[in-house]
């Protein structure tokens, strides 16, 4: 796996074009959970790289398998086939290196929003003064300065996910995963919450995964877009977004973005619509 | 706390007129109890005035040392509520984590909690004599089941997704534990707490009064045994203020506990 | 206790981790009981208490079988007389007591409980009131009780009803502030009447919360109705048990509290299953 190039070769794409090692290694990853209906295929043989510095996204509707996806590269989740390498080595439980945002609401409740940030450094044996000072440091950077002395619950859902994310970026991590971070809020937070992750990861040079099923979201803020197919989650098609950096949402209304838009929705209508389908098959057998 | 302030005036209006109103009414009950009374249409042996009640508080205090009967029911209550929170949180804990231990002996508990174990007293009675030792583990073993099912209820009840933050920062499992799993718990153990507190203290006095022996519950008890009306009532009014404070002090320290809610 | 258990049971099983759960914990309860049986057991018979106060459980059980099975008081039962044990007189004296104080109690609770819950103005005037006098221990008011209501199963019922009323009522407001704002606007929406509303979406809207008061209620019914028994009373369970003790008739007092446990868990675990029941 000297290169970038994703090994599947049904995947039409190219690769970020750097020679530089990959961050992040997905190599052949197989999962699939036993139900009481028999065994379920989650993620059926998904294999790409992240270079470092990319913004990747996955996207595909729901039951792709992008959460299981998200859990395995968080080391959360064992017992699947292939293997995961983060910086040259090989995944084996939560790594120091990837940082994780989760789609549910994920504050401690019982902290304020500098204590929530200061958290990861606290674990690392950091000194109070220093790591606060840290902590400090990163809630200015989710635009949170002002709020630190405030509590969750005191806060909206936007300011929360912005605590979380600040929280993950204070441990520093080389690579940045994101479960559908932005799926509780609502289209203009989600959109400028969206400028601010890109100022952030073009600030940090982050290495950032997103996982999502939102198009905007993706387009917006992507290097590259892998679309997966509906269950079993396999790789459809991997989409280089070639918009300018930086970028911010204004980008939304331009001519390129609705093509790449269209582009991917065409792959994701007939994955969507397979979903549905199946769901409803399901309610109604249930019903019958 | 943003919106108290946010709220202004208008909050402070929509906050203390009915809080006037119910200050107000309770006045006006007294008073009209007061002439009710007065009037011969309730019978003041049965009922003493408001005033009469009022009067007898000073007897009360000095005559039969509220004072230090007070400390009294409020040390028991204090040595149970300590024997419950060690006792009550670490089988909680023990059952969490231990399922094998929680399979087979939940259910149990759950039962045990709506029996009436007070009636056990004669039985304490017989093993720790008549003796405040008696009315403590009296107390602390009626009140035990709420605790330890609270304990098991709240650190069961953490949303998973907090304790996936938790593996992914790689945290050991006494840090899982210790940083998020008993925190996350905290509000809802203190709530299994309060629960004991209550239990124990309306076991404790109950069993004050059963015996004739120690504080508040027996002080009660004789008054009326006396036929000393008015103190009776007084000495009623005192205990009530007790549980107004134990309310007060329990919810301040909830409210502590949910930061920011 | 349960650490007895969990120490005896591997030892004594050799391939215990290969069990399957369910074996496993029938084991270990059937464990703890043992362990429970002989050391109560032990202490019975090595005296070190008064030999009287733990006696051996084979005399305990004499009793609970004396208890429900010599029939020494005459019953009037639809006019017929019958002989039957004693205790189910007292039983029912007492049942007779909590079940008219959870009715009168209850439905105190619950009407409070809806108006507050439904009225903020109400709710910010008494409501706190109300939380002041929830831990108050209630066994203080019987000597006030024995004088309005008399020495018989009046002041009993009286006890009973003010411990229940406190938990329904709070859990009754609060369980209205927990009903989805949505519910009663979509009753709004369809022109239900008050009572409509009351029985139609409240209620069903708020079935937990008030099983779970009604529960709570019951438990401190038993506990205010009982300790009144034992205070002044010639006749139900608290009675009974008291005057065992008096007389120093432990095994009978045991069976006694064995065979009240068990009526009252039985009667919690029905209202209990109200709240499952569709």
């Amino acid at each position: 796996m000297g290169g970038t190039m994703p090994s599947n070769p049904s995947v039409g794409s190219d690769s970020a074009g750097a020679a530089t090692q990959p961050l992040l290694v997905v190599d052949d990853i197989y999962k699939q959970f036993e139900t009481a209906e028999g065994p379920v295929v989650a993620v059926d043989h998904v294999s790409f790289d992240v270079a470092p510095g990319e913004f990747l996204s996955v996207i595909g509707p729901s039951g792709c398998g992008k959460s299981t996806l998200f859990n395995i590269m968080g080391g959360l989740l064992d017992g699947y086939d292939g293997h995961i390498k983060v910086a040259g080595e090989t995944l084996r439980g939560p790594h120091a290196s990837v940082g994780m945002i989760f789609q549910e609401e994920s504050t401690f409740p019982w902290r304020t929003v500098v204590d929530n940030v200061a958290f990861p450094l606290e674990i690392a044996g950091m000194a109070k003064a220093e790591r606060l000072d840290r902590a400090r440091h990163f809630v200015e950077l989710v635009g949170l300065d002002g709020f630190e002395r405030r509590y969750p619950s005191e806060l909206s859902g936007g300011m929360r996910q912005r605590v979380s994310m600040a929280r993950t970026l204070a441990s520093e991590p080389k690579i940045l995963l994101m479960d559908e971070p932005f799926a509780a809020l609502d289209e203009q937070t989600r959109l400028l919450l969206g400028d601010k992750v890109l100022q952030i990861q073009q600030d940090l040079k982050q290495t950032t995964l997103l996982i999502t099923h939102n198009l905007t979201e993706a387009v917006q803020l992507s290097d590259r877009i892998l679309v997966m197919t509906y269950r079993p989650g396999r790789m459809k098609r991997m989409v280089e977004i070639k918009l300018p950096r930086p970028r911010s949402s204004e980008i939304v209304g331009s001519d390129a973005f609705g093509h790449y838009v269209a582009q991917i929705w065409n792959d994701l209508r007939e994955e969507a619509s397979k979903g549905l389908k199946d769901d409803e098959a399901r309610r109604g057998g249930t019903r019958r | 706390m943003a919106a108290q302030s946010h709220g202004g005036n208008r909050f402070i209006w929509q906050q203390a007129v009915p809080v006037l109103f119910g200050i107000a009414c309770l006045f006006a009950v007294v008073v009209l109890l007061e002439i009710l009374i007065r009037f011969g249409f309730i019978n003041r042996f049965i009922v003493p005035t408001p005033l009469d009640i009022v009067g007898s508080f000073g007897r009360i205090i000095v005559d039969e040392h509220v004072g230090s009967r007070f400390l009294l029911t409020f040390g028991e209550a204090l040595g149970a509520t300590a024997l419950l929170t060690v006792f009550g949180i670490s089988f909680g804990v023990l059952l969490h984590r231990v399922r094998l231990i929680r399979l087979a002996t939940e259910t149990w508990i759950a039962a045990v909690a709506s029996a009436p174990l007070v009636l056990m007293y004669p039985l304490f009675l017989v093993i720790f004599g008549r003796s405040a030792l008696t009315i403590i583990m009296m107390g602390f073993v009626s009140a035990l089941p709420p605790v330890i099912l609270k304990t098991l209820e709240g650190l069961s009840s953490t949303r998973p997704v907090l304790i996936n933050v938790g593996r992914s920062f790689k945290l050991t499992p006494s840090q899982l534990y210790w940083k998020i799993l008993f925190p996350a718990a905290l509000p809802t153990i203190f709530v299994g707490v309060r629960l004991g507190m209550i239990f124990a203290l309306i076991n404790i006095v109950g069993v004050e009064f059963l015996i004739n022996f120690g504080g508040l519950g027996q002080l009660v008890n004789e008054l009326s045994e006396r036929y000393d009306l008015p103190g009776t009532y007084a000495a009623i009014c005192f205990v009530i203020l007790v549980s107004v404070v134990f309310f007060i002090v329990t919810e301040r320290i909830e409210k502590w506990l949910r930061p920011g809610a | 206790m349960a650490e007895t258990g969990r120490l005896t049971a591997p030892a004594a099983a050799g391939g215990w981790a290969a069990l399957p759960l369910s074996r496993r914990v029938l084991l270990l309860r059937v464990f703890i009981i043992a362990g429970l049986v002989v050391i109560w057991e032990a202490v019975a018979a090595s005296g070190l208490l008064f030999r009287d106060v733990v006696p051996s459980l084979v005399t305990v059980g004499q009793a609970l079988v004396n208890i429900l099975t010599v029939a020494d008081y005459k019953a009037n039962i639809f006019g017929t007389e019958i002989m039957i044990p004693e205790f189910f007189r007292h039983l029912w004296v007492t049942a007779y007591e909590v079940l008219t104080a959870m009715l009168i109690g209850g439905l105190a609770g619950l009407t409070v409980g809806l108006a507050l819950g439904s009225n903020p103005f109400l709710s910010g005037a008494f409501e706190r009131f109300l939380y002041y006098l929830g831990p108050t221990p209630k066994i203080i008011f019987f000597p006030l009780m024995i004088m309005w209501f008399g020495v018989g199963p009046g002041s009993k019922i009286a006890m009973g009803t003010l411990s229940c009323f406190f938990p329904v009522v709070l859990s009754a407001a609060a369980g209205v502030r927990q009903i989805d704002k949505v519910l009663i606007r979509v009753g709004r929406s369809f022109r239900v009447n008050t009572w409509q509303m009351v029985t139609k979406i409240y209620l069903p809207a708020m079935r937990e919360p008030i099983v779970n008061g009604v529960r709570l209620g019951l438990g401190v019914a038993v506990i205010g109705t009982l300790l009144a028994e034992t205070k002044l009373s010639n006749q139900g369970l608290g009675y009974l048990i008291i005057n065992a003790y008096t007389i120093f008739e432990m095994p009978r007092m045991y069976a006694l509290l064995i065979l009240l446990f068990g009526v009252s868990i039985a009667a919690n675990a029905l209202v209990g299953r109200a709240s499952r029941a569709k």
